[in-house]
């Protein structure tokens, strides 16, 4: 069989197979004696099994088989148990983490520790928890099988220089048998036998010894560059995000639609050499004006391909809430709103990082001394701009707390901590570094910060809003453009070159009168709304010459390190929408230039990146 | 003191080298066999904690003697050396039980990691 063209198509299914497996466990988890939803699970199950096994893909077609058994089962009982939602909720990230291995052309990962966790619940508690014809609820079953079936995952890189690794990588493998039973390696055995092997070890074991004495044991070998315990199957984030697949589905009607815009496209050609051949202006200038509409149009139909519903985000996030308050024995309620809104896919997958991280501060940190919270997650649209917010009805962040610590790590001067208002000092827990939780969790508080959040969306060009009410809760908006390749900027000059700033990054272009400007002591600032925002000059961050006095001056305010600052250009030019192109190394790394666009002019103008060119500054004094 | 070891290898230049290193880290060296044959019957007599054993040898090579040094004691800690050139013996070796390997030419650090790890397992 052609298997490498069916791969990509099978990847595609799957993957909706499996988020309709996860979010029917989901609903089924408050309403689990839905039989249509166990009949929809378990035609899903069974789907993935008739794929699988025509693909061959063994480990996935068995895991899928056995899945389709047990639905079988709680389908003709009529109900699923809390412990059986859980255990298939494994089962689906083991698929997942199938998925994943099949997508990344690695051998799938042995699924035989999961039959036997089940094979062990059978003997364990007999046939009876299986057919039991009282639904126990909120019995959790599951929980301690998945515990005493836990395989241990032990990845083992070789450093480079190591004159032979097949050997190596054979003793190691030896040693990993001695600390339990080993399930599965990667490379197996045999390749490694007939020396096909790179660097790497992974082994599969069922552990006999707890992991940091495995490590213990594995770091006496200096050909052992690094030791590390990868989650076979991860439940929250990993292993489940949305695919970033190589093939996009694309509906017919789109198709057509294309295919027409193309066939007008044509048309107007014909009629415009015509034009040109009989000289006729006004026959010109129709067709010049019907091109751009068509343009347009068909700029619109392409972009929509790329489009993608937050759908499989939101409901990815549904589950890692729902595990959260499980693991923190929280009752959560979770509330979506906009999961129809589209956005280019590019950035779907861009987001699955930073809004799992939100979610989890969310309920670690917003949360954390509550055991009943509302956590919601809403997107919406506005204009070219697509807002996502995730807002907890916790204990919100206190602003003497980010006063006292932004004080001590000496983010803020003394005086400035009077003066900051309370907005612009919760953009500061954006700052590297900055936590004002001492303890780490399970959950969040582990180093990967809000820090990480901001650098992720501003690196789209977007922007992350923190609001906050002590005792009410907190509220993160990320203002996200519709789409990455082409973006709506605001041109301006600046000694005699013109530069574009994406529109997302604007908070407001305006003009002041030198009469506005406030000199507190080397640092002129303006008021604006009801603050002092300093004030910067783009020649002297640029390092152009410096400008005549002018009797108004062009101001684009806008946030950069979460303070808000008023860039002095010479003229503001207006808005606009262009195709931006990343520039080719080495010139992608210019700090201050985040890639360059053509203007209908024919000029090159490049993409201003306040950040980058900020921190360069700062670096240096 | 770290152990008891005996050192096989035909080569008297690699015998001595060896020697030098496990004295100079504080083992005893209770014996030197330059064949297979000789490194069983010394084994045999001697019960010592380790033995680096070189592959290619005349009379009885590595890997045979490997089998009946595990036929007397098959928690017997043996160690292999060979060139870089012959991964398939060394993974013979290992197949058959040797502990782990060292490859020639030795560095002084490299033995006496390998040395103390499998003393220590």
């Amino acid at each position: 069989m052609e298997k490498e063209k069916y791969r990509s198509m099978f990847l595609v299914e799957a993957a909706e197979h499996l988020q309709a497996m996860s979010d029917i466990l989901l609903r089924l988890d408050s309403d689990p004696e839905n039989r249509q939803e166990i009949d929809a699970l378990f035609r899903e199950a069974h789907s993935i099994k008739g794929m699988a096994a025509t693909m061959e893909y063994e480990e996935t077609a068995r895991l899928a088989h056995r899945l389709e058994d047990d639905l079988d089962l709680c389908r003709k009982r009529g109900y699923m148990s809390a412990g059986e939602i859980n255990q298939m909720l494994a089962g689906v990230d083991l698929l997942e983490a199938l998925h994943d291995d099949i997508s990344q052309e690695r051998p799938e990962r042995s699924v035989e520790f999961y039959l036997q966790a089940l094979t062990l619940e059978e003997r364990s508690e007999g046939p009876v928890s299986r057919e039991r014809s009282q639904p126990p609820p909120g019995e959790e079953e599951g929980t301690k099988i998945a515990g005493a079936a836990e395989p241990l995952l032990i990845q083992i890189d070789l450093v480079d220089t190591v004159p032979i690794a097949a050997p190596r990588l054979l003793v190691l493998l030896k040693r990993c048998s001695e600390f339990g039973i080993v399930l599965k390696s990667w490379p197996s055995l045999e390749h490694i036998l007939s020396d096909k092997v790179d660097g790497r070890l992974l082994v599969q074991l069922r552990p006999q010894l707890p992991t940091k004495e495995i490590h213990a044991q594995l770091v006496g070998y200096s050909e052992v560059e690094e030791i590390s315990f990868p989650k076979p199957v991860v439940s929250t984030g990993l292993g489940a995000r949305p695919q970033k697949s190589a093939s996009v589905r694309v509906s017919t009607e789109r198709l057509d639609q294309l295919i027409n815009l193309t066939g007008e496209l044509i048309t107007t050609r014909y009629q415009l050499q015509n034009a040109l051949k009989q000289r006729h202006l006004k026959d010109l200038d129709d067709g010049i004006g019907q091109l751009s509409r068509l343009v347009k149009n068909l700029h619109h139909q392409v972009l929509q391909v790329r489009m993608v519903s937050l759908r499989a985000l939101f409901s990815r996030l549904s589950r890692i809430v729902y595990d959260l308050a499980r693991s923190s024995a929280k009752k959560i309620e979770l509330q979506t709103d906009g999961a129809d809104i589209e956005i280019d896919r590019a950035i779907v997958e861009e987001l699955v990082d930073p809004l799992t991280h939100m979610v989890r501060n969310a309920v670690d940190h917003g949360l954390k001394d509550k055991d009943v919270g509302v956590i919601s997650l809403k997107a919406w649209r506005d204009r070219d701009q697509v807002l996502v917010q995730v807002t907890d009805d916790g204990a919100g962040i206190d602003p003497q707390t980010i006063r006292r610590i932004a004080r001590e790590r000496g983010l803020l001067s003394s005086a400035e901590v009077k003066m900051v208002r309370d907005y612009d000092l919760y953009q500061l827990i954006c700052q590297p570094g900055f936590s004002t939780v001492d303890t780490v969790t399970g959950i969040s508080g582990r180093g990967v910060g809000m820090d990480v959040v901001k650098t992720a969306i501003e690196g789209m060009g977007g922007l992350v809003l923190i609001d906050s009410t002590p005792g009410a809760g907190t509220s993160i908006t990320l203002k996200l453009p519709l789409s990455l390749a082409i973006i709506r900027v605001l041109l301006i000059e600046s000694d005699g070159a013109r530069l574009a700033i994406p529109i997302t990054r604007v908070i407001q272009a305006i003009e002041i009168s030198p009469a506005e400007i406030h000199s507190s002591s080397k640092q002129l600032m303006v008021h604006y709304q009801d603050a002092f925002i300093p004030l910067l000059s783009l020649r002297k961050m640029l390092k152009q010459q410096k400008g005549g006095k002018m009797k108004e001056l062009p101001l684009v305010v806008t946030e950069v390190m979460g303070r808000r600052i008023g860039l002095v250009v010479d003229r503001l030019i207006g808005q606009q929408e262009v195709f931006v192109q990343r520039l080719a190394p080495p010139f992608d790394q210019i700090p201050g230039c985040a890639g360059g666009t053509i203007l209908g002019d024919g000029q090159v103008v490049f993409l201003l990146d306040l950040q980058s060119l900020l921190e360069r500054r700062k670096k240096r004094i | 003191m770290p152990g008891q070891v005996l050192v096989v290898d035909d080569a008297l230049f690699m015998r001595n080298m060896l020697i030098d290193i496990f004295s100079q880290a504080g083992w005893e060296v209770v014996g030197e066999a330059e064949n297979g044959e000789q490194a069983v019957m010394m084994y045999e007599q001697q019960r010592p904690d380790l033995v680096t054993m070189d592959i290619v040898m005349p009379v009885l090579g590595g890997i045979e003697a490997l089998k009946k040094i595990l036929q007397l004691e098959p928690e017997a800690r043996v160690v292999v050396c060979s060139a870089l050139g012959q991964k398939h013996l060394i993974l013979d070796a290992l197949t058959v039980g040797a502990r782990d390997f060292i490859v020639k030419p030795f560095q002084r650090e490299q033995v006496l990691e390998v040395a103390e790890r499998v003393i220590a397992s």
